[in-house]
């Protein structure tokens, strides 16, 4: 596990950066100036207390932060290829297509497994005739073909909770992103099912740049190459230690940071 | 279900004249509201079964009703609906997405809107039929016909299908729309294929409960889709629903009430049926809502 | 990457749907304008030759006299307020009991079952409400009291009674449902007795929603035409006992909207515009308040 840690001391090119964001819903600030770059192709955890804002930092990142009647998002967040995701006639669809993102909660369309392949596809242009397919390739890359191909008219609610996550899973990585966000992936998982997931994200590594949201410090120690400690300062969610996983979790520098790891390595 | 709260309100002291009263008083008004419905059905069965039969359902009315059937009224009242579901539907439903899926809740256009539909909710029928008139018959020149029925009855019907399909949206889980939003789905997509499917079940509850609504109106048709028992040929034809027949055969027909307890038996079996089935439908869907996997 | 056909296409087409959702909540939430507006211009020549003093200073109405046309309104609105009173008083003493008795007494399944019923019974058309009274509440009155027609304030307020009773009911065993079961239960910690907490404790934090139920039925029960026209008898007077023949508002639209023409027709429109007005406020009050709830911003 640790090799996979220090391999990644050689820094390789920003997929994502964001520079001075701040997240504010009304007056209360969520998020205050966070500058930080997703390496391509690895894996970034996100770290920190509840209420420490790594989850509108997270939505903030596809502009899912505009749902939310009243949300500001203020700062720079750019794609490797210069795409200026902040800005506000940016193409907040297609950049939804680069970007995916994994809920807490598996949240499968409540109709077939095949809808809720097909309503994605189709919307950003696949032809009908491709759609199998690549449905095939996704549901095999999280290893519910198997268990799903015979029912594949059949509601997608019915799947078991860690099936439903997977299924969320191959939904968003049948629209070929570029990245991918996990907002708590394995939390609302049991234990079985949450080592399922988390095995495929650490899969997507190389492939994918990859950010998420973790309770779990044990987790992040697993699969991440890069942490992010986020705690709440000075009334909002701040950043306050990131870089090579291995050395944030052994030896972070902020007193905080080493408080809230702490509890780790007991 | 909430099983505990009932059993320990149920089980709380039982002592007492008072608590005694109040059973007796409680079970007595019980007992009257079911016994004078019982009462209603028993008559109209008593009264109207005889004369039920299956040229009841085909033959033409007779001796201005007294003689015969209600073959074209049927009819009419079928077409008289089907005029009044084509743009109560759509505007029923579209409202609601408007409502719950374009603007906030609590904004000021969004209040002036649901202001005016609960208004409209309020408007005696006896009005509509003097809206309908003016308006569809005269206005628009349609005259009194069945389509002009069918319009009057739509605006009757509209809150009730608003309200249906607006609970059911609102009842939706709440990370769908982020789901659907996450993917890159427009606003459109999003709606078309995966709210408006998922509220599915809500919607057919209301056309189902509208469709009652619609068949048991009569004061809003009287001036508006007329009174004619011709075959009707045509929207366009005026054409006299069931429940209007009741009413010229109970007010202007002497000895027109047997042929109204057979016609208001039917109506209401027919009214019965549909509402049971709203019932059934609606419970139905909650249970699926709380057990997915039943 | 067999990516987007083109957003900027997508994103119209969004602009377009959500336009049509929008005219289609204009045209639902502008419909009641529409109405009301009908209605004006057919009350306008009544309200511009200055008969609406009329409508309320004449003591008859008998707007068809070619010798002494008389335009007064006021029996009949006093014959509308009257068999609606009378009706509610009748239905909701009846319904808060049933509906006391389905929560604290009966057993769940008897609940559940008068439940279905009356959501089923709510849907009975009026007419045959209507109906079944001028057959048979209409000979009960004759046979209790002999000399009188039996088509009477009495059997106006009976058959519309009946038919806002599943209203009354069903609105109050929701809002008996709504009371927090924390406050049955501290009553239950307290000792108090079932008649006790009913009284103290439910009914109290019902009676909001108790009642909103009784305002809807009213609402419904003053617009209501056919249940009244059949039973009512239709001579437009100030009722002396319950014994006598009164003339609703709606009743005489429906009556006469048929043959009536000119000045008459028009004072018809003035009729339902007061109709409109009365509904309005009581629907109006109930909606505003509940929206007021729902965005909290209201009071208690």
């Amino acid at each position: 596990m640790n090799s996979v840690n220090d391999s990644t001391e050689t820094e390789s090119i920003a997929r994502l950066s964001v520079t001075s964001l701040t997240v504010r819903y009304g007056d209360l600030v969520a998020v205050r100036d966070v500058t930080l770059a997703f390496p391509d192709g690895r894996i970034t955890a996100l770290v920190g207390p509840s209420g420490c804002g790594k989850s509108s930092f997270l939505h903030s990142l596809n502009r899912l932060t505009d749902l939310i009647p009243g949300c500001r998002v203020t700062g720079g967040i750019r794609l490797f290829d210069g795409t200026d995701i902040a800005h506000p006639r940016a193409d907040v669809l297609a950049l939804r297509r680069r970007i995916g993102i994994v809920f807490q909660r598996p949240n499968p369309f409540p109709q077939s497994i095949r809808r809720n392949f097909e309503i994605p596809l189709r919307e950003h242009g696949w032809h009908r005739r491709d759609i199998p397919d690549k449905m095939e390739t996704v549901l095999r890359q999280v290893g519910l073909w198997k268990e799903v191909s015979d029912r594949l008219h059949k509601s997608a609610v019915a799947l078991s909770g860690g099936q439903q996550q997977r299924l969320c899973l191959a939904r968003a990585l049948a629209l070929d992103p570029e990245v991918i966000l996990f907002d708590e992936p394995c939390s609302a998982l049991d234990p079985i099912a949450s080592g399922v997931v988390e095995d495929l994200i650490h899969s997507l590594r190389d492939r994918l740049t990859v950010a998420i949201v973790t309770h779990n410090l044990a987790q992040a120690r697993r699969i991440a190459d890069h942490v992010a400690v986020f705690w709440h300062r000075d009334g909002a969610g701040q950043l306050i230690e990131s870089g090579p996983a291995g050395r944030v979790l052994a030896a972070p520098s902020d007193p905080d940071a080493m408080s809230y790891l702490g509890g780790m390595r007991g | 279900m909430s099983f505990s709260a009932d059993s320990s309100t149920r089980t709380a002291t039982r002592s007492g004249w008072a608590d005694r009263a109040f059973g007796f008083a409680g079970g007595a008004a019980a007992f009257l509201t079911a016994g004078l419905f019982g009462w209603i059905v028993w008559d109209l069965i008593r009264l109207g079964w005889p004369h039920l039969s299956w040229s009841f359902f085909t033959g033409e009315v007779e001796d201005a009703g007294r003689q015969g059937g209600v073959g074209p009224l049927l009819i009419s009242s079928v077409l008289i609906l089907v005029c009044c579901l084509v743009p109560a539907v759509p505007l029923g439903v579209g409202c609601a997405l408007w409502l719950s899926e374009c603007v906030r809740r609590g904004s000021l256009t969004a209040r002036l809107v649901t202001g005016g539909v609960d208004l409209l909710a309020s408007v005696p029928s006896i009005v509509f039929g003097l809206f309908g008139m003016v308006f569809f018959c005269q206005k628009l020149g349609m005259g009194f016909s069945i389509l002009s029925g069918g319009l009057t009855l739509a605006g009757m019907i509209l809150p009730i299908l608003v309200r249906t399909t607006l609970t059911a949206l609102e009842s939706l889980p709440a990370d769908l729309r982020p789901a659907a939003a996450a993917l890159g789905l427009t606003r459109t997509t999003s709606i078309v294929r995966i709210l408006l499917p998922a509220a599915m079940p809500g919607i057919v509850v209301g056309v189902t409960l509208g469709i009652g609504r619609a068949l048991s109106e009569t004061a809003a048709l009287l001036f508006t889709s007329g009174y004619s028992v011709r075959w009707p040929e045509s929207i366009h034809d005026s054409g006299r629903a069931l429940s209007v027949h009741i009413y010229d055969l109970a007010l202007n027909v002497a000895n027109g009430g047997p042929m109204a307890s057979s016609t208001a038996l039917v109506l209401l079996a027919l009214i019965l049926i549909i509402n049971a089935a709203a019932v059934m439908l609606s419970e139905r869907w909650m249970r699926r809502r709380y057990h997915p996997e039943a | 990457m067999t990516s987007s056909k083109s957003t900027t296409l997508s994103r119209s087409l969004d602009r377009v749907f959500r336009g049509v959702l929008g005219l289609l909540a204009a045209v639902s939430g502008g419909m009641v304008l529409l109405i009301v507006s009908y209605l004006v211009t057919g009350a306008w020549p009544a309200i511009e030759a200055g008969r609406l003093a009329a409508f309320f200073t004449d003591e008859r109405w008998q707007p068809g006299s070619a010798r002494d046309p008389q335009f007064g309104v006021v029996s009949m609105l006093v014959g509308s307020l009257l068999v609606t009173l009378l009706a509610v008083g009748l239905a909701t003493p009846v319904g808060v009991a049933s509906a006391v008795f389905h929560r604290f007494y009966a057993p769940p399944v008897l609940e559940r079952w008068n439940r279905r019923m009356l959501e089923l019974l709510i849907g009975v058309p009026a007419v045959v409400f209507g109906f079944w009274g001028l057959m048979t509440v209409v000979p009960l009155i004759v046979r209790l009291a002999p000399e009188t027609p039996g088509q009477s304030l009495l059997a106006g307020g009976i058959v519309l009674a009946l038919m806002i009773l599943p209203i009354v009911t069903l609105t109050t065993q929701a809002a008996l449902q709504a009371v927090p079961r924390a406050q049955l239960l501290a009553a239950a910690g307290l000792g108090l007795g079932r008649a006790r907490t009913i009284w103290a404790v439910a009914l109290p934090a019902a009676r909001g929603g108790i009642g909103a139920g009784v305002l809807l039925s009213l609402a419904r029960a003053i617009g209501e035409t056919m249940a009244v026209v059949l039973v009512c008898g239709n001579i437009p007077q100030i009722p002396d006992s319950l014994f006598d023949p009164i003339r609703p508002v709606t009743s005489t639209i429906a009556l006469e909207m048929g043959y009536a023409t000119a000045s008459h027709k028009a004072l018809l429109f003035c009729a339902g515009l007061v109709l409109v007005l009365f509904t309005a406020v009581f629907v109006g009050w109930h909606s505003f308040r509940r929206q007021m709830a729902d965005t909290g911003t209201g009071g208690a």
